[in-house]
């Protein structure tokens, strides 16, 4: 039995199919953006007819569905917002997140559609999250500055919802508060263009010693929060949120998998001691990240939440083979390559529930059912069928040194 | 147009009181990003800067996570006690100024409120405290004149100092160099990247965090005339890293001359820049930052290309609800904005069987369509 009220697990869904794959396998509600209005330009984002399609595929697996409008906006900007906002509530948008006053009452002047604040706002204390609340807002999404511990707080002393990141790339700066790109890129970080001077390497002159002027010395680890759940639990906070839209469908699918696996242990179980810690982990170490870091969820993040390293260095071991297309006996399992697989290579197949399924690809044909050995990205294949297995599952393989 | 300034010393306080300044902003080290000031001297400061008739503001422009903020209010009002008016950057401080003192409140809005509404609602939420607004220096002339006014309360803006470009709680200095760390608690370096065009960002380690600034400074002193005649009501002056300059810089605010400037420019040890004053163009390269591909896609959109077989077959997702049809008649978009039109001649499932039509969600396979490739979007002609 359960003795707490269980945080959602709130996934990116940086397009469609990722909005699917990630409610197949487990998040409670996924944020996506819409063609203007986010942080993520280069993201593939939803048209309207997506948006429309993403929320009843959701609603109808009782997955909510956040809309970003995150960005600070011009005034020209903001003048498309009532459109869109009517739009949004029209098709039942669970909640709109918003890091911007402006936006905050817009929204509210033309919808009802719930209001959540972004970290973009980076909101670190209660009396902060009085004022948005003041401003209309149902949820805050703090800054990742904040603890558990300092989060709880927060959530008793002001009464409103709370949202916390758990995993994903961060900013090094305070959200909202980095214009490195807007002055030397010309593009606006806040709206969406950031350059990711932060993961530069710099020499730093002015610290002598010739062996440390050279650093990546602003660039953040990834967050990782599996083993802080309990706090987040007994803290009572309402959202655990997985940053990540411009991620891949294995990322979006693998944390939604294995956050939502781990709560739903909590709810059978009251703890988190179990044999699947260690899969857990080992699962979110086979995404692609850097160094893992609990940055300030539970003390202060201090000089070794830096990744002072080139990008990549720390890519997980597996990487995403495909996705399944179709599988019944009839046509066997049809598998989308995205990364090429040989003959005899070693395969998982990832349910949405449960173990891995492996598979040994002895047997590849073509969609015209002609036999190949070594397949080809961007090509459709076939794999005889296996129990278990059916579309949207997730295809990975152990990278090759 | 009045003037502003940071005031760290009683010679600060001086030439602000001989350049005609009626105010000072005292940073007391605790409270200020780069305040300097205990708070013996920053009482005294106070007590000195009122003498001299100038009005004290304190800033407190820190942001706060709620431990470090319920430390700073056991000694927030021995501070707010000695100023006429608080400055913010934290929502949080600035809902606990209203609640909690009688102090009028500057509001720092220089981080995104980049809109009216935006703007009106800090009034709004304020409840009659605000005396102040600070836009951020992102706003471009037309903005800024707008707002000054249809706000209202009076706007500051920086006119010249340093760009503030990041900031962090994070000790992103000491964690590479913690010899290097001062007496008074800070680091100082300057940074340069391959991957950037610009040399020397000036960084700074304090008990604050991590901040980085622009390797120039933001200078309006040209427009000050401009910004007058638009109705701003405060000009910043900010030299708190050399001072050396302050008088001359007030001096041609108050009587710009081009040749004095042109003179000033020349001995000044920074490059100067004016930002986004004339126009904010970066939103203008987001077109070319999304993928073509991937504009796409409304109304008769059927779904995409999965596989392009040359000779052989098409292997379509359709995602359109109303599904395919062997009478279809399709319009494909090339990934490289090539649109080709076609029928259908062979239309099978994934069994290879020849079918009428595929439901969504479901593969369709079709003949080859010449120059179509992979990735490619389908819609309804
Ligand atoms: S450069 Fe880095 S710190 Fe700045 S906005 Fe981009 S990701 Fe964040």
């Amino acid at each position: 039995m359960t003795k707490h009220q269980l945080p959602e697990v709130l996934a990116p869904a940086g397009s469609l199919d990722k909005l699917k794959i990630a409610v197949l396998y487990g998040a409670n509600a996924v944020y996506v953006g819409g063609q203007k209005f986010g942080l993520r330009t280069a993201a593939d984002n939803f048209t309207l007819d997506e948006l429309r399609e993403g929320m009843n595929f959701a609603h109808e697996r009782g997955t909510q569905v956040y809309v970003v409008l995150n960005s600070f906006l011009h005034d020209k900007d903001l003048e498309e917002v009532p459109e869109f906002v009517k739009f949004l509530e029209e098709i039942g948008t669970d909640a709109v997140i918003v890091s911007d006053l402006g936006v905050v009452k817009t929204v509210r002047a033309h919808s009802k559609i719930p209001v959540h604040i972004s970290t973009q706002a980076s909101t670190l204390n209660s009396e902060s999250a009085r004022i948005w609340k003041e401003a209309g807002a149902t949820r805050i999404v703090l800054g990742r500055e904040v603890s558990v511990k300092e989060a709880g707080k927060i959530k008793r002393e002001v009464d409103i919802e709370i949202e916390m990141f758990i995993h994903g790339s961060m900013c090094m700066a305070y959200s909202g508060h980095c214009v490195i790109s807007n002055f030397t890129q010309g593009r606006d970080s806040n709206r969406g263009g950031c350059a990711h001077s932060c993961r530069f390497e710099y020499s730093l002159e002015g610290l002598d010693t010739p062996e440390k002027k050279k650093a990546y010395f602003m660039s953040s680890k990834d967050l990782e929060g599996l083993r802080v759940l309990p706090a987040f639990i007994e803290e009572k906070i309402d959202s655990l949120k997985i940053e990540g839209r411009m991620k891949s469908h294995l990322y979006a699918g693998t944390m939604s998998k294995v956050y939502s696996e781990a709560l739903k242990y909590y709810a059978e179980h009251g703890d988190f001691l179990s044999d699947d810690l260690i899969n857990w982990e080992a699962e979110l170490s086979k995404v692609s990240h850097r160094t893992y870091t609990e940055a300030s969820l539970v003390e202060k993040a201090g000089a070794d939440s830096i990744f002072n390293e080139r990008e990549n260095a720390s890519d997980g071991e597996w990487q995403m083979v495909g996705s399944v297309i179709d599988a019944n006996p009839k046509s066997g399992i049809v598998i989308e390559v995205r990364n090429a697989f040989n003959q005899g290579d070693e395969l998982e197949i990832i349910p949405f529930k449960g173990p891995a399924i492996k598979v040994v690809a002895n047997e590849i044909m073509d969609l015209a059912m002609k036999a190949v050995t070594r397949t080809r990205p961007t090509t459709l294949v076939r794999l005889p069928f296996v129990e278990g297995v059916s579309s949207m599952h997730l295809v990975r393989q152990r990278g090759k040194a | 147009m009045k003037l502003t300034s940071y005031g760290r010393s009683l010679h600060e306080l001086n030439i602000l009181k001989d350049q005609g300044f009626e105010e000072v902003i005292l940073e007391p080290k605790s409270l200020s990003r780069f305040g300097k000031l205990s708070k013996d001297e920053f009482l005294a400061l106070s007590m000195r800067a009122k003498e001299l008739g100038l009005r004290v503001l304190l800033e407190w422009d820190i942001l706060m996570t709620e431990d470090v903020f319920t430390a700073k209010l056991k000694e927030v009002n021995d501070y707010v006690a000695h100023a006429d008016a608080v400055r913010v950057q934290d929502p949080g401080a600035f809902g606990w100024v209203v609640r909690n003192t009688d102090r009028p409140l500057q509001f720092i809005a220089e981080n995104g409120n980049h809109n009216l509404p935006a703007l009106e609602g800090w009034v709004d939420l304020a409840k009659g405290r605000l005396e102040r607004l600070i836009l951020s220096i992102e706003l471009s002339k037309t903005a800024i004149e707008g707002y000054v006014q249809k706000l209202k309360v009076p706007c500051e803006l920086l006119g010249m100092g340093r760009i503030l470009l990041f900031y962090t709680p994070r000790p992103l200095l000491s964690a590479l160099a913690p010899e290097k760390m001062t007496m008074n608690g800070e680091i100082a370096a300057l940074g340069e990247s391959e991957e950037s065009p610009h040399k020397g960002f000036p960084i700074v380690e304090n008990a604050h965090g991590t901040f980085m600034f622009h390797i120039k400074e933001f200078c309006l002193v040209d427009f000050a005339h401009e910004l007058r005649q638009m109705g701003l009501g405060f000009f910043r002056i900010d030299q708190r890293w050399d001072n050396q300059l302050l008088a001359e810089i007030s001096g041609l605010v108050k009587n710009f001359d081009a040749t004095g400037f042109e003179t000033f420019k020349e001995k000044y040890t920074q490059d100067l820049m004016r930002g986004f004053y004339l126009v904010n163009k970066t939103d203008v390269l987001f077109p070319k930052l999304k993928n073509s591909r991937l504009q796409k896609r409304e109304g008769d959109y059927i779904g995409e290309v999965l596989e392009a077989e040359k000779g052989s077959h098409l292997a379509i997702m359709v995602k359109n609800p109303k599904g395919l049809k062997k009478t279809d008649l399709l319009k494909i978009l090339h990934p490289k904005g090539e649109i080709f039109e076609s029928k259908i001649y062979s239309l099978r499932n994934l069994s290879l069987e020849e079918v009428d039509s595929v439901a969504a969600g479901n593969l369709a396979i079709i003949q080859f369509i010449g120059g179509v490739w992979v990735k490619s979007q389908v819609f309804y002609q």
